[in-house]
């Protein structure tokens, strides 16, 4: 959890119905389209083979449209014989979604379109109907957990320390399009209101575990929870409940007001493009402590020193780090880059 | 003289963060144990509740986390179908059809192919059918490989299909399961003292629970669910009310699920006070019920595995700083009917003997400590029963809804009136707990009589350091 710049790859699922998709080794930048598809309503099942009376195996040989087609109503589907034709013709407007291994013909009438966005400026590094992923270059600070679809926009900050709590008065429409720094903390309120004035994303260093539940339903846990729909993005970069962002987290990120961003959801990852120099980054992670009986984290900024092992009120022996306000256990200490799974 | 102490394996057992070494090497270990790769396992059915009940006992057994499971009775589309398969991203897909009928099974086959067919090298198709219903199946499946298996109906069948699925959790050859591990404790046990064992294993990502008998059967049901990373999914899967009702002090939701998400992402977070123990004993109760629960719904004989003679917890379950925690959990969790043994594993110990027991024989003698005898009675009117341990004879009275702890000195003996019977035991660490609160726990809605009655019942046996029910 700690900003680098590098080459970075993102992978970018596709839903059911891809027309089409970015080849491999196309050059993208975020916000492309790498991938557009079709959403189907409820299929019609055609008799295909059955009605031309070939073997469902060779019903390839006599399609006059391949799958995946989309054909209007009348069409011909598939044709046999010269002088006494046999012919499918499309009973609705609609798209070879499926050829069943009996022969049948799944034709499903298209009810809206989707795109897929690149989350990265770099190449498409392998693409086909289930995925396309990029690779490329750029600032990436790994998060704790991403709910909500992949956005793009410009950074925006919204707040002016990094203990503050993004406000939702501090939200308007003028934001549309940008990915809000939301400082400490980010309640539902926030991130409904920034979804409504139409931001694209919020980050923040900690949000309340039930506004969560409120705003991305009953399934968001604490690993995220990612959807392609309609829905707010927010990536949470340190835990649940109260936190503080560290200053070498929150100053890039104030550094980088404008620069244009995104955010890959299903890794939790936010990137920033702008130059290699763009910010300076301390070699050494900060410290991040679990606080008030697991309701908080904060960054350890004081003094701190390892001690030996400490009974604490739960009567487990552990061993220490020991700050101004008392011992915490080691085990609740650690650097903002360890791993967190 | 010379004197061979045998051959002593070095095995390493995985924890949330990094993991701990039994054994006299330095250099490396000769068995790992380890929770595997997860497994994302959707299951299509055909209509017979036999066949869902059965594929969910095979992914139970296999702990494999059942990402979808979509029966031939719905009325859903073939997109819709295909969508969710999809979206659910299984690795391997387990299909279960009727005798001599495919024909809605070869429907989810299509959806399977629709929505997962471009991908077809990263799922594993396995299916129950007879053989001119999986050719059927095959041709619908396309790109998609199938693998035959038996039908999961057999305890034999069941137990083939889970090595199977176990195999691609694997990953590497030289690492024993934990599942596998506590399978071999249980039967371990269980042929060591010829009574039937549970081996409850409650630790940070999954809850397990191995039934063994003498004889060699088992039963065994594992969940990734747990008192670590598992722990926002204890409260997804189980409801954040049951949680909730067993800390012994005022508590929102909110401010308990802020505590449940941040230890899901903090390895090994060490629980500083009260709250957080009692938080961390409440997550390992709604486990251990969770996975009960889910035994029952796939048709496994749930009285057997309450009323197991021995019961042996594992895992941070058995790490808790008191011994009477890991009772009261267990107590509480499991609500038996009878009166059982209750023991420990030694830190790791059992986890340890397990997985050597996968490869040759193993002790388990030094592995467990004795906790307590439970017992579990259902007076209708006060009755007595009494203990018989090195310091003489104690007779108690137990009246309805008590739950005491009746401590003990050496072997210890419990006479129950009538022909409930006589148990005896080793040394205890705790002794006899007595509950006579009823089947099932139930425990009082408002927080103004839930308060006290948890509190009343830590205090019984000392389990948590509260005064006058305040934490």
């Amino acid at each position: 959890m700690i900003w680098r710049y590098g080459a970075w790859t993102a992978a970018h699922p596709l839903p059911l119905g891809s027309v089409e998709y970015a080849p491999a080794g196309r050059p993208v930048r975020a916000g492309d389209v790498i991938a557009a598809g079709t959403t189907y309503g409820q299929p019609v099942r055609v008799a295909a083979a059955r009605r031309l009376g070939v073997a469902p195996a060779d019903l390839a040989r006599v399609m006059h449209v391949p799958p995946g087609a989309q054909v209007e109503r009348g069409a011909i589907i598939a044709r046999t014989g010269r002088r006494f034709a046999r012919a499918v013709s499309a009973p609705i407007d609609g798209r070879l979604a499926h050829v069943r291994a009996d022969g049948d013909i799944e034709l499903a009438p298209v009810l809206d379109r989707w795109t897929v966005r690149s989350t990265l400026d770099g190449v498409v590094r392998s693409s086909d109907t289930s995925e396309v992923v990029v690779e490329g270059l750029a600032w990436g600070l790994q998060g704790l957990a991403g709910y909500g679809p992949n956005a793009i926009g410009g950074l925006a900050l919204a707040v002016t320390g990094p203990s503050d709590e993004l406000q939702p008065s501090r939200i308007d429409v003028r934001q549309r399009g940008r990915i809000l720094i939301g400082g400490g903390r980010s309640g539902a309120e926030g991130i409904s209101r920034a979804h409504a004035c139409g931001v694209s994303a919020v980050v923040a260093g900690s949000v309340p575990a039930s506004g969560l539940r409120v705003v991305f339903g009953d399934e968001a846990g604490a690993h995220g929870a990612v959807s392609r729909s309609d829905a707010p993005t927010f990536l949470c970069l340190l835990g649940f409940g109260t936190g503080r962002l560290p200053a070498e987290l929150f100053a890039p990120l104030a550094a980088l007001d404008g620069a244009r961003a995104a955010i890959h959801s299903a890794t939790a990852r936010l990137f920033v493009f702008a130059p290699p120099d763009a910010v300076n980054v301390g070699a050494v992670a900060p410290s991040l402590a679990l606080l008030a009986e697991w309701g908080a984290t904060r960054p350890l900024d004081g003094p701190a020193a390892l001690s030996g092992d400490v009974t604490f009120p739960s009567e487990i022996t552990a061993p220490a780090v020991m700050v101004d306000d008392g011992p915490i256990p080691a085990a609740n200490v650690l650097s903002l880059g360890a791993p967190r799974d | 003289m010379t004197v061979s102490t045998g051959l002593q394996a070095t095995v390493d057992v995985a924890h949330e963060a990094g993991s701990s070494r039994t054994g006299p090497r330095v250099d490396g270990a000769d068995l790992r144990v380890g929770a595997g790769v997860p497994l994302r396992l959707a299951l299509l059915v055909e209509r017979d509740q036999r066949n869902i009940a059965s594929a969910h006992a095979v992914a139970l057994g296999a702990n494999a986390d059942v990402v979808l499971a979509l029966a031939t009775t719905s009325q859903a589309s073939v997109i819709d179908r295909a969508t969710a398969l999809r979206d659910a991203r299984p690795d391997a897909v387990l299909a279960v059809a009727d005798r001599g009928d495919a024909r809605g099974l070869v429907e989810l086959i299509e959806a399977l192919r629709l929505g997962c067919g471009d991908r077809p090298r990263s799922i594993s198709l396995l299916v129950a059918a007879d053989e001119s219903a999986r050719a059927r199946l095959a041709a619908s499946a396309g790109p998609i490989d199938v693998e035959a298996i038996p039908a999961p109906t057999g305890a034999r069948a069941r137990e083939a299909i889970v090595a199977r699925l176990r195999a691609m959790r694997r990953g590497d050859a030289d690492v024993v399961l934990r599942d596998e591990a506590i399978e071999a404790a249980a039967r371990a046990i269980a042929a060591a003292t010829s009574l039937s064992a549970l081996v409850i294993d409650v630790d940070g990502a999954t809850t397990s629970l191995a039934f063994a008998l003498p004889d060699g059967g088992l039963t065994a049901v594992h969940s990734q669910i747990g008192i670590g990373s598992g722990a926002d999914r204890v409260v997804a899967r189980a409801g954040v009310e049951r949680v909730r009702r067993w800390i012994p002090r005022p508590i929102d939701a909110p401010a308990l699920l802020d505590r449940v998400f941040n230890r899901a992402r903090w390895p090994e977070a060490v629980p500083t006070g009260v709250l957080a123990l009692a938080l961390e004993m409440a997550l390992a109760r709604e486990s251990v019920a969770h996975v009960l629960r889910e035994a029952g719904r796939a048709g496994l004989d749930l009285a057997s595995l309450r009323n197991a003679h021995r019961v042996v917890a594992t895992g941070r379950l058995a790490r808790f700083p008191r011994v009477a925690q890991t009772a009261l959990v267990a107590v509480d969790a499991l609500a038996t009917e009878v009166t059982q043994l209750l023991s420990r594993e030694r830190h790791d110990a059992l986890i340890v003997a397990g997985a050597i027991a996968t490869r040759s024989t193993a002790p388990i003698a030094d592995a467990i400590e004795d906790i307590a005898l439970v017992t579990a009675v259902r007076p209708k009117r006060d009755t007595s029963l009494t203990v018989i341990d090195a310091n003489g004879t104690i007779a108690e009275r137990v009246a309805r809804g008590a739950f005491f702890l009746i401590p003990t000195s050496g072997a210890a003996r419990l006479e129950l009136p009538g022909s409930a019977g006589r148990h005896a035991a080793g040394p205890l660490a705790l002794g006899v707990i007595v509950d006579a609160r009823g089947r099932p726990l139930e425990l009082p809605q408002r927080d103004a009589e839930r308060i006290p009655t948890i509190a009343r019942w830590s205090a019984a046996i000392a389990a948590l350091p509260i005064d006058g029910g305040a934490l």
